[in-house]
């Protein structure tokens, strides 16, 4: 190294020191929701479980009167949780097919060649998943309300049916994202959908469990989709209950902790394996 | 943050993946404030050895520094330092080119106010002002290169990485680009690695070059350096199928073979344009019939088969040039031969 090949590296003008968590976290966060809100396709996690909600209410609407059938107003008060269950996880599966986009365009790429710390790539994508379903819940709360769904536990359980969607995206955004690291495909991801939904109709989310049977039901009770539906659920045709508060967003966050650890798992991978 | 050293310096750097050495032992240095270009066909290890630069691979062995620090040690100061415009542009189709300004700025850590001034200086530097809150996936090849080149600048890096930069681009768009680098190496002093398989580009823009081949350098000096080591002009010509063995052996006689391609056969003339005559009486009076004849002053894509061997991918025919269609140091001098006749559908004449 000669002296006259000296270069003076100076940080860029006006740069922090090093960048810090908040700015770029919340910057990645705003792209992932321009993307949701940009992307057509983005529609389909809205308008679906309506069309569901719409579906089942005129399909099984005496069903309320069965024996067994929780005490509601009308079949679309049972349906309301699994409503935002539906279309949160639907957002979620496209949370992971827009990452595994920016990592097959090399979007990804682009961001790993900058100084940001790893880990805001992962919670940035996902801090943009978990709005877009805040804003799900409330726009499902609204439309199903038009329809004459209530919350029984009031603004109180309006906020954790929020909080419980928001939990329940990042849940579902944790392993699809993990995926998309993983394969960089987004046909992997989206080829989950159908996983996604066998979930959701293994679960007591469209149905009480008490009113299966046999192996369907066993399946349905051991099932975590149910275990979180259920809390949500008696928030909204029960009333308050700290019980079941704990319960929807206690597994939601449950699941939440599990799948983060295998995405940042996976993110770890991309990054080594680059 | 300071560190002093070359802008870029790389020893024994090696790449494998499984059984395949991408990278085998590449030396590198680049001075401050030069335009350093890296010429290579496709799968040379041109990319890969830019990915280990850019701290984006890690390298199976060797080490290497960027802006005095180590690639792997010292990765996020390496990243701070340097900016990477890698090939395929890639850029988020769905946010327009001042909202990706923006957040390229808020990942480097650059304050609101300034990267706001930034982004609309850059946006006018590249000429996307007009452009600017259109969405990425409603512009041209060109924009978006143009696009990427700012987004690389953004935090005003010390080293710039440009892989493949005018990859796809049409010739106006290339020539764009062109200047934008040469300006920014000239106004900023920039030190610039560009990657590209395209012989004018290397010419035109880089002050020295290194070609690599099978993931070896195994050339570098400045591009007249380098067409300095060929000599003599080479004089291409081709003849009829059968009638090469013979060619061949008349050509040999007048100075050293060299890799032809498209079918002609090369061979150095030291005396240039007025050997061509002897060449081709030479050949008539051996049977052997000319179809066409051509001389080129040497081209790097001469240096490249000197060394290697053979020809750049992509490169024209047998006068080698660039991929618009300038060859870059020209001087050819083509005739058909007394046999000859164009030979329907082949290409030569070195323009593609």
């Amino acid at each position: 190294m000669s002296p006259s090949a000296a270069t003076e590296v100076a940080p860029p003008e006006g740069a922090l020191d090093g960048p810090s968590l908040g700015p770029p976290l919340r910057a990645l966060a705003r792209r992932s929701s321009v993307a949701f809100r940009r992307r057509p396709g983005s529609l389909f996690p809205v308008v679906m479980p309506l069309f569901f909600a719409a579906l089942s209410t005129a399909s099984f609407q005496r069903a309320t009167g069965i024996e067994g059938f929780p005490e509601v107003d009308g079949f679309l008060d049972f349906l309301l949780a699994a409503t935002i269950t539906q279309g949160v996880l639907f957002g979620g599966i496209q949370a992971g097919a827009d990452m595994a986009l920016d990592v097959q365009d090399g979007f990804f790429e682009r961001l790993l060649a900058t100084p940001v710390p790893r880990l805001a790539l992962l919670l940035g994508h996902l801090a943009g998943a978990v709005a877009f379903a805040a804003l799900q819940t409330v726009f499902f709360l609204v439309v199903l309300g038009i329809g004459g769904a209530s919350v029984k536990a009031g603004p109180a359980g309006v906020v954790v049916l929020v909080l419980y969607g928001g939990l329940v995206a990042l849940a579902i955004g944790g392993v699809m994202v993990g995926v998309a690291l993983r394969t960089g495909s987004t046909e992997a991801v989206q080829g989950s959908f159908p996983l996604v939904f066998i979930l959701l109709f293994l679960s007591s989310a469209f149905f009480p469990t008490a009113l299966m049977s046999g192996w369907y039901r066993d399946l349905a009770e051991a099932n975590p989709v149910s275990w979180m539906v259920d809390g949500a659920r008696e928030l909204v045709i029960e009333g308050w209950s700290f019980g079941a508060a704990a319960q929807a967003l206690g597994v939601a966050a449950g699941l939440a902790a599990l799948t983060m650890a295998f995405a940042t798992r996976s993110l770890a991978r991309r990054v080594r394996a680059s | 943050m300071a560190r002093s050293g070359p802008p870029v310096e790389a020893e024994g750097l090696v790449r494998t993946f499984g059984s395949v050495r991408a990278v085998d032992g590449v030396d590198l240095r680049v001075e401050p404030g030069e335009i350093f270009g890296f010429l290579g066909p496709n799968g040379a290890g041109k990319s890969t050895t830019v990915r280990m630069l850019t701290t984006l691979l890690r390298p199976t062995a060797g080490t290497a520094r960027v802006a005095g620090f180590d690639v792997v040690r010292e990765a996020g100061r390496v990243r701070r330092a340097i900016g990477v415009a890698l090939q395929d542009a890639a850029i988020d189709p769905l946010m327009t080119g001042r909202e990706l300004l923006d957040l390229q700025a808020v990942l480097y850590g650059i304050p609101r106010a300034t990267a706001r001034r930034r982004a609309g200086e850059l946006l006018e530097r590249v000429g996307l002002t007009g452009a600017a809150d259109r969405r990425v996936g409603t512009y041209s090849g060109g924009m978006r290169r143009r696009l990427d080149l700012a987004l690389s600048l953004v935090h005003e890096p010390a080293v710039l990485f440009l892989d493949e930069p005018t990859t796809g681009l049409d010739p106006m768009s290339r020539l764009a680009l062109w200047e934008e680098v040469r300006r920014l190496n000239a106004e900023r002093a920039t030190t610039v690695l560009l990657t590209t398989q395209y012989l004018e580009e290397a010419d035109q823009l880089a002050g020295r070059v290194a070609i690599i081949d099978q993931g070896r350098i195994v050339a570098e000096g400045s591009p007249l350096e380098l067409k300095a080591r060929i000599g003599a002009p080479t004089l291409f010509v081709t003849v009829p199928d059968g009638q090469e063995a013979g060619a061949r052996a008349v050509l040999g006689g007048f100075g050293d073979l060299r890799p032809g391609a498209a079918g002609a056969l090369g061979v150095g003339l030291a005396g240039g344009a007025a050997e061509i005559a002897a060449v081709v009486r030479a050949l008539d009076g051996a049977g052997v019939r000319t179809e066409h004849v051509e001389l080129r002053a040497p081209t790097l894509d001469d240096v490249f088969a000197e060394v290697t061997g053979h020809r750049l991918e992509g490169a024209g025919g047998p006068a080698g040039g660039g991929p618009s269609g300038a060859n870059g140091d020209g001087d050819g001098v083509g005739a058909h031969g007394p046999g000859g006749g164009r030979r329907g559908g082949r290409r030569r004449g070195g323009r593609r």
